[in-house]
């Protein structure tokens, strides 16, 4: 049987400010996946954001899955987080600084 | 010997087949789309954009893609399909009137009669507990076609818009909805050469005489149950057949349709979609079980 693959963009030209977290995915039929986000406006801050993947039990309640990695400032920058073992949901969940913002591409590559 | 008769063989094997026994599909199956198998071609309804993003319509900015789904809830697990694992689900966002949809987008080679059969559920996010039965707007099912070049002058583009208003500014309506009136384009970018319309934008619905309908939502939004539906249409007259809801069918002339003149890059095509809408500020979501496409030739 040829293994599932399929390239979600779960967020496209959205903007990140305060607490903010791309929607919810449900990812139960894939065995790892990669998180790309890519930076489509600047993020004019001194200290990168830190984003968080996070985990699920049933889409509604979230928790950080432990890999973290800074937000670019730079407009076309990506960066990307390599998990596996996730359960049924993931999500990108973001604290951005007070009065800063950023519009990012967030996209999922997933393999079962 | 006894000649046996083809259509009666034809029904046979599909009643002998449990995935297609409970479709009634047309002489030819163009596709049959178990989301046991992933995604089979539906995905997002991107909006029509030049040179950046920010020129996509707000409609269209919303979309997103499908997930294949277990159809997992916090208080009873996973759901599942009919007969497997997963169905298509499509999420809006969680603010009142936000819409999604699927497309499968293909081409037809000659202009018949085509059925788009398929099992839904449309449900809200279950973030209360409460019946919440008034907090999916309305889920339907469209069709985005237009006749080949062959056709000459009177070639068109045609697109029937079927919904179910389940209610609206909290209030139950239940009732079949459809579109006439086209929505007006939009110049997108610089070049001339890209225009966009927001077809599921929420005005020009009308009820369909005789549209009532009392679906099963049953009593938790952790329940769902899936509902047969049917759209015939043919793509030589261009006009709707047959329009049903599990027992419910509705004459073809009540069904709408908004027609346009052709346009320069759209030939021969044969899109189906599957619409979602909520009418409170969490997420609706229509999972789609199976899907069977056919046609007369």
């Amino acid at each position: 049987m040829m293994r599932e693959s399929a390239h979600i963009v779960v967020e496209r030209n959205t903007t990140w400010e305060g607490e903010a977290a791309s929607e919810p995915y449900e990812v139960g039929w894939a065995k790892e996946a990669i998180l790309f986000v890519q930076v489509l406006a600047p993020a004019e801050h001194q200290y990168p954001a830190q984003v968080r993947v996070q985990l699920s039990p049933d889409g509604i309640h979230w928790c950080d899955e432990g890999t973290r990695f800074d937000l670019p400032s730079s407009p076309g920058d990506v960066v990307c987080a390599r998990v596996a073992h996730f359960g049924g949901w993931l999500r990108l969940a973001v604290s951005m600084k007070k009065s800063v913002s950023t519009r990012v591409l967030v996209s999922l590559h997933l393999k079962g | 010997m006894e000649r046996i008769d083809p259509s009666a063989f034809r029904r046979a094997m599909l009643d002998a087949d449990p995935k297609l026994s409970r479709f009634d599909p047309m002489s030819r199956i163009l596709s049959f789309d178990d989301f046991d198998r992933g995604f089979c071609g539906w995905g997002q309804l991107v909006g029509n954009y030049e040179h950046t993003l920010d020129a996509m319509l707000p409609g269209y900015a919303q979309h997103s893609q499908p997930m294949l789904s277990s159809i997992p809830h916090w208080d009873a697990g996973s759901h599942g399909g009919i007969d497997g694992t997963y169905a298509l689900k499509i999420a809006t966002r969680p603010s009142k009137g936000a819409q999604n949809c699927a497309i499968k987008r293909m081409t037809f080679r000659k202009a018949g009669p085509i059925r788009v059969e398929a099992y839904v559920a449309a449900k809200p996010e279950a973030n209360e507990l409460l019946l919440s039965a008034t907090d999916v707007r309305s889920f339907g099912i469209f069709l985005d076609l237009q006749s080949m070049a062959s056709t000459g002058p009177a070639a068109e583009r045609v697109m029937p818009h079927l919904r179910y208003l389940n209610a609206s500014d909290g209030k139950l309506h239940q009732t079949w909805q459809t579109k006439r009136n086209e929505t007006a384009f939009v110049a997108i970018g610089d070049t001339g050469d890209t225009v966009s319309h927001y077809h599921l934008s929420p005005e020009g619905w009308e009820d369909l005489p005789g549209g009532e309908d009392s679906l099963c939502y049953n009593e938790l939004p952790t329940k769902l149950n899936w509902t047969y539906l049917r759209l015939d249409f043919d793509l030589e007259s261009m006009t709707p057949l047959h329009f049903q809801c599990n027992e419910k069918v509705f004459a073809p002339d009540a069904i709408g349709s908004i027609r346009m003149p052709a346009m320069k890059n759209l030939w021969g095509m044969l899109n189906f979609g599957f619409l979602v809408e909520t009418d409170s500020d969490k997420r609706a979501f229509l999972y789609v079980d199976s899907v069977c496409i056919s046609a007369e030739f």
